[in-house]
């Protein structure tokens, strides 16, 4: 009985804090829930809104777009977050004032990013095209938010720019924390410093790496904000992800019903990259001969 | 004792006299009470705001500003309020387009407001802002867009010459539509100058496409509420902009662009033609911010195919809600936030008034300064708010079909369907969205 009760503010918190909101709004999920109109969440109305939603290929194609936005982002934030952690835990003078520097993009509100970018890339008065075209790379307005492939190159960059710092910190972090040994027994043993990277580094930041993207996969969704600004997830749908969507039906049209489906779908997407990335870690943490 | 504290409530009691003094209208006592309001922000609201403090010193009353936001937040904080219960306080910043999304939250100030006070208001904006029957919002200031263009395109005489040659007819500012085109093609040197521009997402170019449709003599439903906006009028508004982005006369990036872009991009000097809002007539004319400024004409917005001048119209408002404790007090506050001095000091930096007296005050105004741009300014909108201005449909789906129509013209512009395609998709997706409210 006694662990029970020393356990029971933990779970009456998971219960009120996770498990309350989440039934609630599986509920409403299978109801006709509008915002505007309270009285509908009565309104049960069993898989509607799910059967609605597996006949919507709109959906579907956000559904993929966000996998694909979710892949080459992370992906990148890591690449770009591992080269500048190793480049910044070379230096000997200045780091600490480097490492602030780094970490300025995570400052800024994902909004602010998005007007800073949707100028930036502005077709007619924005920085960059006029800088192409000054500079006779190219005598076209490039239409970066447009393109189906350039707007979600465009949306993308604005992401990484602003989110690849806390890949950087965290790795960083972890390059710290790597014992000096093995290195210097490695270079003695005759590794070059790819070897060193490949076989001794790398390893040992694999944990870090998998935490890093796991806490990047869940907290992605601040993208939400940079997309809604840059493209409203346009044009035609081109740029449309699950948050823009969910939040388009659920706020603007009101519809948190079938909002609140759409959620639950992604949620399964949430789960899918987050178990991914928790196996990686507890193999990497084997790997190392950690506890799991 | 007594005589003491006499003295005291004079005392106390002269800020609010001598402030009360000020007004012609008398605003009420509602000492010690609080009215919590939600109001919209943004640079240009703001001057309003400031004079809160007069009508607080007046009334002796607080006012609490719970919110602060644009008007999509704000939106979304209100149909949460809906959501939750928590309706708690008693003025909310509205507008036309949205404000039949609401119900009956807000309560009709034909209850609560005096008669002679609204019959100093523009007859059309009250009526724009009646839902069901109720006059659910009071208007601050309204807006419509007329065409603005560049001056030295049209007085310059090779234009003048080498239009007539290309086109037949001599070089003005537009009177119709297909004149616009004609001329958005003929001005265009893309990438570097644009004939035309337009909003490309969200409800702004549902609005546009729409205004195009009744200029062309069709309808959004017909009298059932079955999507009629798919018909042959229809596709000609949507082939036009189809028109103009496929001949490179607009910028490629319009599909993205809302009432920024458009705004900043005449500014810069590299759009000939430019219908816009009365709001950005002041900025335009600006030289600190624009490099057309003194060279910037306007003219009443042109017609479409059925000889209707477009003239798709909105009004911010003020509304209060049926759960407010203290009606009153708050139909004091939204009728001094929307009186003649009020008015007086959005309509000076170019914001349209919906007081009668206040277009004909700030006219006198303008004349009497030398502003010339803005006499101009003034007298075209104010034609047009009284003879072209038109609402979206007053119902409570307005902004869903909207979002189902959107990307749908986005798709015919960008080349993804035909324009009869896009708005046969988007004619089913709204008569779903219809069928689902109950009127089919």
């Amino acid at each position: 009985m006694t662990p029970f009760l020393l356990l029971l503010p933990a779970i009456l918190t998971m219960l009120f804090v996770v498990a309350l909101p989440l039934i609630f709004s599986f509920y409403t999920s299978m109801t006709s829930y509008r915002l505007t109109r309270p009285e509908t969440i009565e309104d049960f109305i069993w898989f509607r809104n799910y059967i609605r939603l597996f006949e919507n290929p709109d959906f579907w194609r956000a559904f993929l777009r966000t996998i694909v936005f979710l892949a080459i982002a992370l992906n990148a934030e890591l690449l770009l977050g591992l080269g500048i952690a190793l480049l910044i835990n070379k230096i000997t003078w200045g780091q600490r004032t480097l490492r602030t520097i780094m970490m300025f993009p995570m400052m800024f509100s994902p909004i602010l990013v998005g007007f800073q970018f949707k100028f930036i890339f502005n077709d007619n008065i924005g920085i960059l095209n006029n800088a192409l075209q000054s500079l006779g790379l190219t005598t076209q307005a490039i239409p970066w938010l447009v393109d189906a492939k350039l707007a979600m190159f465009s949306i993308i960059f604005a992401e990484v720019w602003m989110s690849t710092s806390v890949f950087a910190i965290l790795l960083l972090a972890g390059l710290f924390a790597m014992p000096r040994d093995p290195i210097e027994a490695a270079k003695v043993d005759g590794c070059n410093s790819w070897q060193v990277f490949r076989h001794i580094t790398l390893p040992f930041l694999m944990p870090f790496v998998f935490i890093a993207m796991t806490i990047r996969s869940l907290d992605v969704a601040r993208a939400y904000d940079i997309v809604a600004i840059m493209t409203g997830g346009g044009p035609a749908g081109r740029t449309e992800l699950l948050w823009t969507m969910i939040a388009r039906v659920g706020y603007d049209n009101a519809r948190m019903g079938q909002a609140n489906a759409m959620a639950y779908l992604s949620t399964i997407l949430s789960i899918a990259f987050t178990y991914y990335f928790y196996t990686k870690l507890v193999a990497a943490r084997r790997y190392m001969g950690g506890a799991e | 004792m007594k005589t003491s504290l006499k003295r005291l409530l004079a005392c106390a009691a002269m800020p609010a006299l001598l402030a009360g003094s000020a007004f012609a209208q008398d605003y009420g006592n509602f000492d010690g009470y609080t009215l919590r309001v939600k109001l919209i922000g943004g640079a240009q609201y703001e001057p309003l705001y400031a004079t809160i403090s007069e009508w607080e010193a007046a009334t002796g009353a607080t006012v609490q500003i719970l919110s602060r936001k644009n008007h999509f937040e704000l939106d979304r904080e209100i149909k949460q309020d809906i959501a939750a219960g928590t309706l708690n306080w008693c003025v909310g910043s509205n507008h036309t387009s949205f404000a039949p999304q609401y119900g009956n939250i807000y309560a009709d100030l034909n209850d609560l407001i005096a008669p002679e006070t609204l019959a100093g208001f523009t007859p059309l904006l009250l009526e724009h802002s009646t839902v069901d029957g109720r006059l659910v919002q009071l208007p601050r200031h309204s807006d419509v867009s007329n065409l603005f263009y560049i001056k030295s395109l049209y007085e310059d005489a090779e234009n003048q010459a080498a239009f007539a040659a290309e086109y037949g007819y001599d070089l003005a500012p537009p009177e119709t539509w297909d004149q616009v085109r004609d001329q958005a093609l003929f001005f265009a040197n893309p990438p570097d100058f644009f004939g035309t521009q337009f909003v490309g997402k969200d409800e702004a170019i549902t609005g546009r496409f729409y205004e195009r449709l009744v200029s062309n003599g069709g309808a959004m439903f017909d009298e059932d509420w079955n999507p009629t906006f798919n018909s042959p009028e229809g596709v000609a508004a949507l082939q036009w902009f189809v028109d103009l982005y496929n001949a490179g006369a607009v910028p490629v990036g319009v599909p993205n662009y809302l009432w920024d872009d458009t705004g900043l991009g005449f500014a810069s000097g590299t759009v000939a033609l430019n219908l816009d809002w009365g709001g950005w007539s002041a900025f335009f004319n600006d030289a600190e911010n624009s490099s057309v400024a003194g060279n910037v004409g306007v003219v009443r917005a042109p017609k479409g195919d059925a000889g209707l001048r477009t003239g798709w119209s909105g009004s911010h408002s003020f509304s209060i809600t049926t759960t407010c404790d203290n009606p009153e007090a708050a139909a004091s506050f939204i009728t001094f936030l929307t009186d003649h001095d009020r008015q007086m000091i959005e309509a000076r930096m170019g914001i349209l008034p919906t007081r009668t007296a206040v277009w004909d005050d700030a006219l006198a105004e303008f004349a009497a300064a030398g502003d010339d741009f803005m006499v101009e300014v003034f007298s075209t909108f104010r034609t047009s708010m009284a003879e072209d201005a038109f609402t979206p449909p007053l119902i409570a789906e307005w902004i869903e079909v909207s979002n189902a129509l959107w990307p749908r013209l986005q798709a015919a512009m960008v080349g993804d369907m035909t324009a009869q395609q896009a708005l046969d998709a988007a004619a089913r997706d709204a008569r779903e969205i219809m069928e689902d409210a109950g009127h089919l």
